[in-house]
């Protein structure tokens, strides 16, 4: 494959004659995916092309917002790997619904606790977890609430649940973080010291 | 709804809030020049220390970091 500087990629690319740049992106972006994502098994493999053909389109609408900052070919892989991640999450999570999910928990939690626990831990654990639950549900906007415990609690990509919640990834994202913030905020008024509660709930 | 078991995961990731924290959009605009960076033996979280701390907090985020990363060596 030819090398190019970043301007003689976007000149090509932009050019008359984009083919011969097209072709050598393309297989750049084949060789990065495949490396990328050959952990995943269950016929991935058969993906890459299609992955690589949608980067491709995407990279070619949006070649005026490279800024030059990186190597073009690293700005494309990263876009690839975008499209691909995205249509894998989409693919693992397309069965499970906002709903299901935060039903689940409505499940008292009649997990046993650590028997090893000393009473005194497990009156501070009490007493924090009691702490948390107002906060968690007392203090949090609904939306809050449902975004911190589906991506942080039950590990749904923020993707997913910004789909779901009718937003954004960046959006939710950003309410996730007045979200914590809020609760650092309350933590902090009740007493409640991250460190201590780590300690008290990693002692166990 | 908090259960028992996720007063760890909370609590860590409420520890390390900060003020002030990139989203998802800005982190992504800038993931290749960090890839870069970090490729090149250079400490990207000191040099480009907001979209460190983003990656630390975002699992999609740092997905598609790590993805690139290997992407990078492997190509």
């Amino acid at each position: 494959m030819k090398e190019r500087t970043n301007e003689q990629w976007l000149m090509e690319l932009r050019g008359p004659n984009p083919d011969e740049a097209l072709a050598d992106l393309y297989e750049l972006l084949v060789r990065g995916l495949r490396a990328a994502l050959g952990g995943y098994g269950g016929g991935i493999e058969a993906n890459v092309e299609d992955f690589a053909q949608e980067a491709l389109i995407r990279i070619t609408a949006n070649l005026g917002s490279f800024r030059g900052e990186s190597r073009f070919t690293t700005w494309a892989q990263k876009i690839a790997m975008n499209v691909a991640l995205t249509e894998l999450k989409r693919r693992r999570w397309r069965d499970v619904s906002l709903q299901d999910l935060l039903a689940r928990r409505e499940v008292a939690d009649r997990g046993p606790t650590d028997p090893q626990l000393t009473p005194e831990q497990l009156v501070l654990q009490n007493m924090v977890l009691g702490e948390l639950r107002r906060v968690v549900d007392q203090e949090l906007t609904d939306r809050q609430r449902e975004a911190v415990v589906a991506v942080l609690l039950e590990g749904m990509p923020i993707s997913e649940v910004a789909k779901r919640m009718g937003t954004n990834q960046n959006a939710l994202y950003k309410l996730l973080h007045d979200a914590r913030k809020k609760l650092k905020r309350r933590m902090k008024a009740a007493g409640l010291s991250p460190q201590e509660v780590l300690v008290a709930f990693e002692e166990g | 709804m908090l259960k028992r078991g996720d007063v760890l995961k909370l609590v860590r990731v409420v520890a390390e809030t900060r003020e002030v924290e990139i989203g998802c959009e800005e982190c992504f605009e800038r993931l290749d020049s960090f890839a870069e960076l970090a490729l090149s033996g250079v400490e990207a979280t000191v040099a480009m220390p907001l979209v460190g701390d983003h990656l630390n907090k975002c699992e999609d985020c740092r997905g598609t970091f790590e993805a690139l990363l290997t992407a990078l060596r492997g190509a």
